[in-house]
C-alpha cells in the first residue's frame, strides 16, 4: 500500500515542483510591478512568519499535553500534522506571491485570456497539489512509523488499551487522530488569522479609500491596498490550503477510525470482521485518496496543456471535472481488484464489494449538487443574486434583509442533498459508507484547491496591474481572471462544508464507540438519546456555539478593520500629497495593523473550539459533550451555508451593478451593493470557512479526550 | 513658475489665479489641502488679463513661492457672477476633476449640428445655476433663449452639458451614477410636459441637482454661451476613454 501512497505524493509534489519552477522562471515584468510585487511578498511573509512563531509555541504545548495525557504518539502525530498543515500553507503563499507580478507580466506581454490563465493555474496548482501530496505524506508517515514499524496496525495491537492515567483506546486510532487534530489547529490559526487579517485590510482600503475618498479598488495612493493584497496571500490561499487539507485529512481519518472500532467492538459476535478485511478497510481510503491525487495531476495537466481557452470558467470547470472523471473510474477498478471475494456480511454492504466505491461516488456527485447550488445562489448568472442587486436600488436596508433571506434559503436545498447523501451512503455502505462519502467529496482536492488558490493569485496579479498602471487591456484580462474566481470559491466552499458534514458524522459514530472499554466488544457503549437531559442541554448549548464563535470573528475582524480605517484616514488627513500622487503612503503600518489584529485576535476562536469540550467534558461528562457534538455540527453546517452564500451573492450583486446595471458604479444601488458586500465580506471569508474547522476540531478532540472525561467529571464524581 | 488663471463652474462659481498647472490644482480642489472634500470640480483655463473686471496684479503680487518652497495653490479673485465677466473667446481647455483629483483635459471643438435630432433633451445646467431641465430645444437654441435679454429666466451666460436619456423601463442602464436613482416619475411628467405641451419648452425637474451630477452621465459635452458666442468641449468616447484616459475613467466610475 505504502508504495501506492509515495508513489501519488511522489508525483503530486514533483509536478507542483515542477509548476513552481515554471511559475517561477517566467519574467516578472517592470521594475514597478516588482517593486509592489515585493511589496506583497514582504507583508505576506512576515505575517505568516510571525504567525507561524505563535501557532508553533501553541502547538508544542498542545503537543506535550497529548503526549502526556493520551500517549506520546498522539503528540507526535499532531506535531507531523502541524508541520504538514503549515508546510502547504507555507508553499501555497510563497507561489501566490511569484505568481502575482508573473500572471500580471503574462497578460501585458501575451495580451491572452488564456494565457494569463495558465499561469495563474499552475500557480494555483502548486497549492492544490501541495495540499493533496502534504496530506498523503503525512498520513503515509503515520501509517509507515505506527503502523507499520511500532506495529500498531498488527492485529495483536488493534484493540483497545488502557494508558497510565485510565484512558482507553485502541493505539492507531490515537495516532492518525493527533495526526488529524496537528492539521486542525493549524488550519484553525492559518483560518481565523488569515481571515481577521484580510477582511480588515480589505473592510479598511473599501471604507475610507472607496467610498470617503472615492479612490478606486487598488490605487496604489490607497495606504491599505497593499495589505489587502497580502491578505489575498494569507487568507485566501495560506488559508484555504490549510483549511482543505484539514478538511480532507479529517475525512481520511474518520474512516480509519471507524474501521477500527468496527473491527475491535464486533469481535465477540458470531460473523466478525476478519482482521485482512479490517486493514483492507483501513488501507482503503487512503489508496483511494492517494487515486484520486494521481487522477488531480492528470486533470491538471489538461488544462495546463491546452492550446486555446476562451471561455476562463469553463476550462477551470473542465479540470475539475478531468480529475473527479477519473478518480470515478480509476477507483471503479481498483476497488473491483481490492474487495472482490471479499465477506462484508457485518458491514451492511447492500452492494457487495463495489459499497464503499458508490458511497463515495455519492459523495463525489453531493459535492458536484452543493457546489452547483452554492453557483447557483451566488452568481449574478442566476435570479437570487440579481434580486439582490435589483432591491439595492430602494437602499441598503433592503440589501442586507434580502441578502440575510437568500442565504437563510439557501441552506435548505444543501442540507436535503447532505441529507440524502447520508441516508444513499449509510444505505449502501453503513457508517464506513457515510466516512467514504466524505472521502468521495474531497477526492479531487487538489484540483479544486488549484481553482480555488488561482482566484486570489489573478485577483493579487489584478492588483499588480492597477497599481502599475498597466494598460487597460491588461487590467480587463487580469479583472476578468479574477471575477471568474469568486464564483469557484463559491463552489470550493461548498464542498468544504459539506465533506466537513460528513466526517463530522463518522467522526461522531467513532466517538461513540471509542467509549468502549478494554474486552467490550459488541457494539457502541455510549448512546446519545436527546430525552437524556444531560445530552439535550449539550445539543442546545453546542448549536449555540457556533453563533458565539462567529460573533466574535466578526467583532475581530471589525475591531482591525476600524484601526485600519482610522489609520487610512490619519493618513490621507495627515499628508495631502498622497491622493494628489506627490508622496507614497505609508503601507507598511497598515499591513502592522493587520497583522497585529490579526495575530491578537486569533487565538480566542482557537481556544474556544479547543477547549468547549473539554471544560464541558470534564464537569458534565460524555452524554453532555455528544450533544454538544450533535448540536455545534447542525447549527454550524446551517450557519457555515448561510454566511457563505449571502457573503458570495452580496459580492456578485455588487458585481453585476457595477456592469452597468441600476444605474451602474456611483448609483445609489451601488451604494447600497458595496456596504452589503462589506457586511458580507466577514461571514464568507472569515467566519464560513472557519465554521467546518470548528466542527472537526472539537469533534476530533472529543474522540481523543471522551475517555478521559467519561472517567473523570464533576457530574459523575458528585453523583458518586 | 508661471501663473494660470482658472475659472470654476462647477460646484461654485470663482476665478482662481494659481501656480499650479491643470492637473495638480484639479487635484488640489478635489481632495483639498487638508480638509478632505472630495468632490467634482470642472473648471477652465482662461487667458490672463482678458477683462478689466478682475484684479490681475493683485494675482501677480500673491502669487509667490512659499517660504517652504511649495508654489502658492490658489488666490481667488472673484467668486460671485464670475462666468458672465469672461469672454467666451478668452477660454482654452476644460478641466473635469474626480472626486479623487483625476483631472480630464478637454479641448474645444466644433458643435456637430447632425447631432441635434433627439425629441427631447436632459440638461444640467454647471453655470451659474444649476438645476436638472427637459427641453426640447437643441442645445444652440436653449443658449439663445436663456440668454436672451427679454427673457424673463435670463442669464449673461450659461454653461451645462447634455445628459443621457436611458431605456427606463430596463435594469441595463449602463453606469450612469445616481442622476436617475430617484424621482423617475416627476422625471417622466417633466419629459411629457415639453413633448405635449407646445407653450413648454422647457421645464425645471430638480432646482438644484449638484450631488447627483456625475461624469458618467455626460452625453455629448459641455457648451457655454451667451448670445453672440457658443463653445463646445466635447466629451471623448468610452473607446477614447478606455485607450487613452483610463484612469481618469476608473476614477470617474465610467469604468
Amino acid at each position: 500500500m505504502l508504495g501506492v501512497v509515495f508513489l501519488a505524493v511522489i508525483t503530486s509534489l514533483t509536478f507542483a515542483v515542477g509548476n513552481f519552477l515554471a511559475v517561477k522562471r517566467k519574467e516578472s515584468g517592470l521594475p514597478i510591478m516588482n517593486e509592489i510585487a515585493a511589496a506583497i511578498e514582504e507583508g505576506a511573509d512576515a505575517f505568516i512568519r510571525h504567525e507561524y512563531s505563535v501557532i508553533f509555541k501553541i502547538a508544542i504545548i498542545i503537543a506535550v499535553i497529548l503526549g502526556i495525557l493520551v500517549s506520546w504518539y498522539t503528540g507526535v502525530a499532531f506535531l507531523i500534522g502541524a508541520i504538514m498543515s503549515s508546510s502547504a500553507g507555507w508553499i501555497g503563499m510563497r507561489i501566490a506571491v511569484i505568481a502575482n507580478v508573473r500572471v500580471s507580466n503574462t497578460a501585458r506581454t501575451t495580451k491572452s485570456l488564456g494565457d494569463t490563465l495558465k499561469v495563474a493555474f499552475q500557480g494555483g496548482s502548486v497549492m492544490g497539489l501541495s495540499v493533496g501530496g502534504f496530506a498523503l505524506l503525512g498520513l503515509g508517515l503515520v501509517y509507515l512509523i505506527f503502523g507499520k514499524i511500532l506495529g500498531q496496525l498488527e492485529e495483536i495491537n488493534l484493540t483497545i488499551i488502557t494508558n497510565w492515567i485510565g484512558i482507553n483506546f485502541i493505539p492507531f486510532t490515537m495516532s492518525v487522530s493527533g495526526y488529524a487534530l496537528g492539521c486542525s489547529i493549524i488550519a484553525m490559526f492559518d483560518r481565523v488569522g488569515g481571515g481577521i487579517y484580510t477582511k480588515a485590510a480589505d473592510m479598511g482600503a473599501d471604507l475610507v479609500g472607496k467610498t470617503e475618498a472615492h479612490i478606486p479598488e487598488d490605487d496604489p495612493r490607497n495606504p491599505a491596498t497593499i495589505a489587502d493584497n497580502v491578505g489575498d496571500n494569507v487568507g485566501d490561499v495560506a488559508g484555504l490550503g490549510a483549511d482543505l487539507l484539514e478538511s480532507y485529512v479529517g475525512a481520511i481519518i474518520s474512516s480509519i477510525v471507524l474501521a477500527s472500532y468496527i473491527f475491535y467492538t464486533s469481535k465477540s459476535l458470531e460473523n466478525a470482521i476478519t482482521y485482512n478485511l479490517t486493514k483492507k478497510l483501513l488501507e482503503y481510503p487512503i489508496l483511494f485518496s492517494a487515486i484520486g491525487i494521481l487522477s488531480c495531476v492528470i486533470g491538471i495537466a489538461s488544462l495546463l496543456i491546452r492550446k486555446k481557452i476562451k471561455n476562463p470558467h469553463k476550462a477551470l470547470n473542465f479540470s475539475t471535472w478531468v480529475s473527479e472523471g477519473c478518480t470515478i473510474f480509476f477507483t471503479l477498478i481498483f476497488t473491483i481488484f481490492y474487495f472482490k471475494n471479499e465477506n462484508f456480511g457485518l458491514l451492511g454492504f447492500r452492494m457487495g464489494f463495489i459499497s464503499p466505491w458508490v458511497s463515495s461516488v455519492i459523495g463525489i456527485l453531493a459535492g458536484i449538487i452543493i457546489g452547483i447550488l452554492a453557483e447557483y445562489y451566488t452568481s449574478y448568472d442566476y435570479n437570487p443574486t440579481k434580486n439582490i442587486s435589483s432591491s439595492s436600488n430602494e437602499g441598503a436596508s433592503l440589501t442586507i434583509t434580502s441578502g440575510l433571506a437568500l442565504g437563510m434559503k439557501s441552506t435548505i436545498l444543501p442540507v436535503i442533498v447532505l441529507g440524502f447523501s447520508i441516508i444513499l451512503a449509510d444505505f449502501v455502505g453503513g457508517l464506513y459508507g457515510v466516512a467514504m462519502a466524505a472521502i468521495g467529496m474531497l477526492s479531487a482536492v487538489s484540483a479544486t484547491v488549484s481553482v480555488d488558490t488561482y482566484g486570489p493569485i489573478a485577483d493579487n496579479a489584478g492588483g499588480i496591474s492597477e497599481m502599475s498602471k498597466l494598460e487597460p487591456e491588461v487590467r480587463e484580462i487580469t479583472d476578468h481572471l479574477d471575477s471568474v474566481g469568486n464564483t469557484t470559491a463559491a463552489i470550493g466552499k461548498g464542498f468544504a462544508i459539506g465533506s466537513a458534514a460528513l466526517a463530522a458524522l463518522s467522526l461522531f459514530a467513532s466517538y461513540l464507540y471509542t467509549q468502549a472499554g478494554p474486552g467490550h466488544t459488541t457494539g457502541y457503549s455510549l448512546i446519545i438519546n436527546l430525552m437524556d437531559t444531560f445530552s439535550l442541554a449539550g445539543a442546545i448549548i453546542g448549536a449555540a456555539l457556533p453563533y458565539l464563535f462567529s460573533g466574535i470573528l466578526i467583532e475581530a475582524v471589525a475591531k482591525a478593520a476600524k484601526q485600519m480605517v482610522q489609520e487610512v484616514r490619519r493618513q490621507f488627513k495627515e499628508n495631502p500629497k498622497i491622493l494628489s500622487g506627490e508622496a507614497k503612503p505609508d503601507y507598511k503600518r497598515c499591513i502592522k495593523i493587520s497583522s497585529a489584529g490579526a495575530i491578537n485576535q486569533m487565538k480566542i476562536p482557537a481556544f474556544i473550539s479547543v477547549l468547549t469540550p473539554l471544560v464541558t467534558g470534564f464537569i458534565f461528562g460524555a452524554k453532555f459533550v455528544g450533544g454538544l457534538l450533535i448540536g455545534t455540527t447542525l447549527s454550524s453546517i446551517m450557519l457555515a451555508i448561510f454566511t457563505a452564500n449571502s457573503g458570495g451573492a452580496w459580492d456578485n450583486a455588487k458585481k453585476y451593478i457595477e456592469q452597468g446595471r441600476f444605474g451602474g458604479k456611483g448609483s445609489l444601488a451601488h451604494s447600497a451593493a458595496v456596504i452589503g458586500d462589506t457586511v458580507g465580506d466577514p461571514l464568507k471569508d472569515t467566519v464560513g470557512p472557519s465554521l467546518d474547522i470548528l466542527i472537526k476540531i472539537m469533534a476530533v478532540i472529543s474522540l481523543i479526550m471522551v475517555n478521559i472525561f467519561g472517567k473523570y467529571n464533576l457530574v459523575g464524581l458528585l453523583g458518586k | 513658475m508661471s501663473i494660470y488663471y482658472y475659472l470654476t463652474i462647477f460646484p461654485i462659481e470663482s476665478l482662481i489665479a494659481s501656480m499650479l498647472e491643470p492637473s495638480s490644482f484639479g487635484s488640489y480642489l478635489a481632495t483639498g489641502s487638508k480638509k478632505g472634500s472630495y468632490e467634482n470640480n470642472i473648471f477652465i483655463e482662461i487667458e490672463p488679463e482678458c477683462s478689466e473686471d478682475f484684479d490681475w496684479q493683485y494675482a501677480k503680487e500673491k502669487c509667490k513661492i512659499k517660504s517652504n518652497n511649495e508654489p502658492k495653490h490658489s488666490v481667488y479673485l472673484s467668486i460671485y457672477r464670475t462666468l458672465e465677466k469672461v469672454p467666451i473667446n478668452s477660454m482654452k481647455s476644460i478641466f473635469l476633476t474626480t472626486k479623487d483629483g483625476r483631472t480630464l483635459e478637454l479641448k474645444k471643438q466644433d458643435i456637430n449640428k447632425n447631432n441635434f435630432n433627439k425629441k427631447f433633451y436632459i440638461y444640467q445646467e454647471l453655470c451659474p445655476t444649476r438645476p436638472l431641465i427637459t427641453t426640447i430645444l437643441n442645445p444652440i437654441d436653449y443658449i439663445k433663449i436663456m440668454t436672451d435679454y427679454n427673457s424673463k429666466t435670463f442669464l449673461p451666460k450659461i454653461a451645462f452639458a447634455d445628459i443621457k436619456t436611458l431605456n427606463f423601463h430596463s435594469e441595463d442602464t449602463g453606469s450612469v451614477g445616481p442622476l436617475y436613482d430617484t424621482n423617475i416619475e416627476h422625471l417622466h411628467n417633466c419629459i411629457n410636459e415639453v413633448l405635449f405641451n407646445k407653450d413648454k419648452k422647457f421645464k425645471i425637474v430638480e432646482r438644484s441637482n449638484v450631488d447627483k451630477f456625475s461624469y458618467q452621465i455626460i452625453e455629448d459635452g459641455i457648451y457655454i454661451g451667451d448670445n453672440e458666442n457658443i463653445i463646445f468641449y466635447k466629451m471623448p468616447s468610452k473607446e477614447d476613454l478606455r485607450r487613452n484616459h483610463y484612469d481618469w475613467g476608473r476614477s470617474a466610475q465610467i469604468f
